[in-house]
């Protein structure tokens, strides 16, 4: 619409070039959005991978009797024990598969339908709620099993399972810079309508 | 199309260089202007009345999980003591980050309340300021994210226990702090809601070019 009327009413060296620096800003702007969203979808995916196959074998030492020796029990950790790493794997593995439909949808409509980007945006604003709320629940969930929590009798679990842990905490610092990547979308579609005013 | 929406000689004057850009624009038909769509303050009072309620959320979660201490008195079965526990907010790491973040998202909220508001009543003023909060929302929209889940992952953990690492469920012993603490998320989760709304109300104002 606006170029419409660009091109209907200016005529002179000027405007037109405005009109092409305008042009390679979009391009610009447009292959920042190609590359974010890439890495957002290689990332949320390389967390989701990561924290779904964490799973660990290990033996405890356990004294039943004071007096006797401790007894070797052997213990597994798995992911999805935890509800918190259920929801971070679910909403990362999300986040993953609307990256990858919204590259495709852009890619697709190069021309860039205004619904459709506007679509696009409101799901990666819901990303951004979905990728950090997993991010706080798995940090909350892994920083319990880490300090433990003397208060209600919670004990630390990361003593024992230590690849585990820093598994899980490698797929956290992942998802993290995934949610961030996002946010960066977000804020990049912001400053695009700002310039259009 | 957005100029239809610029109606007050104040809004004309502000988009007076874009003006020239869109000569077809300026001399908007009267019968545009009559058509049955939502006048643009309708906008301006949406965005009030969401910070508004974002503002109340924030300091109704707040409120509520700090005054969620608990206390009780527990009998040994066989000995003769008895001991007293209590269950504060203070306790978990992640509840401290709740009530940090709330209390940021509800001073954030008053100043950007002040500011909607203040461009309700007076609409011709709008420092470019303003028109950048849309960042701030959604930075404050993950950082509520993130308390709301980090809250919500502990909280879970309280109500149900963890069998396999040994973490015992306390709600059946502390259940009026379970109570707050339940209550506070789902404030917060709604405050949350409210400002993603918040978030695409400014979005959609913004592509039409709807003056606020």
């Amino acid at each position: 619409m606006e170029s419409q009327y660009k091109s209907g009413s200016n005529i002179g060296g000027l405007e037109s070039g405005e009109k092409e620096v305008a042009i390679a800003n979009k391009r610009k702007m447009r292959g920042w959005d190609f590359v974010l969203r890439f890495l957002a979808l290689g990332l949320s995916l390389a967390a989701a991978v990561v924290l779904g196959v964490n799973k660990e074998k290990t033996t405890v030492p356990v004294s039943l009797v004071p007096t006797m020796p401790p007894v070797n029990v052997p213990v597994t950790a798995k992911w999805h024990y935890l509800s918190a790493f259920v929801f971070f794997v679910v909403a990362n593995a999300i986040a993953c598969a609307h990256a990858a439909i919204s590259l495709v949808l852009s890619l697709a409509s190069v021309s860039g339908k205004k619904g459709i980007s506007m679509v696009i945006i409101f799901f990666d604003l819901v990303m951004v709620a979905l990728l950090f709320s997993g991010v706080g629940a798995a940090l909350a969930i892994g920083l319990m099993g880490y300090k433990g929590n003397s208060h209600v009798g919670w004990k630390k679990v990361c003593n024992a399972f230590d690849k585990f842990c820093d598994q899980a905490a490698a797929a956290i610092s992942l998802s993290t810079v995934a949610a961030l990547l996002f946010f960066l979308l977000v804020v990049l579609a912001a400053l695009n309508l700002h310039k259009k005013h | 199309m957005a100029s239809t929406y610029a109606r007050t000689p104040e809004n004309e004057k502000a988009t007076e260089p874009l003006a020239s850009e869109y000569p077809k624009t300026v001399a908007t038909p009267r019968h545009v202007m009559a058509e049955p769509r939502e006048p643009p303050r309708y906008f301006a009072v949406v965005e009030v009345v969401l910070r508004f309620l974002l503002l109340a959320s924030a300091v109704v979660a707040v409120v509520v999980m700090v005054t969620s201490k608990q206390s009780k008195t527990l009998v040994i079965p066989i000995s003769p003591f008895q001991i007293s526990r209590t269950a504060k907010f203070q306790h978990s790491p992640a509840f401290i980050y709740f009530v940090a973040a709330l209390s940021f998202a509800g001073f954030y909220s008053i100043i950007t309340f002040l500011f909607s508001l203040h461009a309700l009543l007076k609409p011709g003023y709008h420092p470019k300021v303003v028109s950048h909060f849309v960042i701030l929302d959604v930075l404050l929209l993950g950082i509520m994210a993130a308390a709301t889940g980090s809250a919500g992952g502990v909280a879970y953990i309280g109500l149900k226990g963890n069998s396999h690492v040994q973490w015992a469920k306390i709600c059946d012993l502390f259940d009026d702090f379970c109570k707050h603490i339940g209550a506070s998320i789902a404030v917060s989760l709604f405050g949350s809601i409210v400002l993603a709304l918040l978030i695409v109300l400014s979005f959609y104002s913004l592509s039409k070019r709807i003056p606020k």
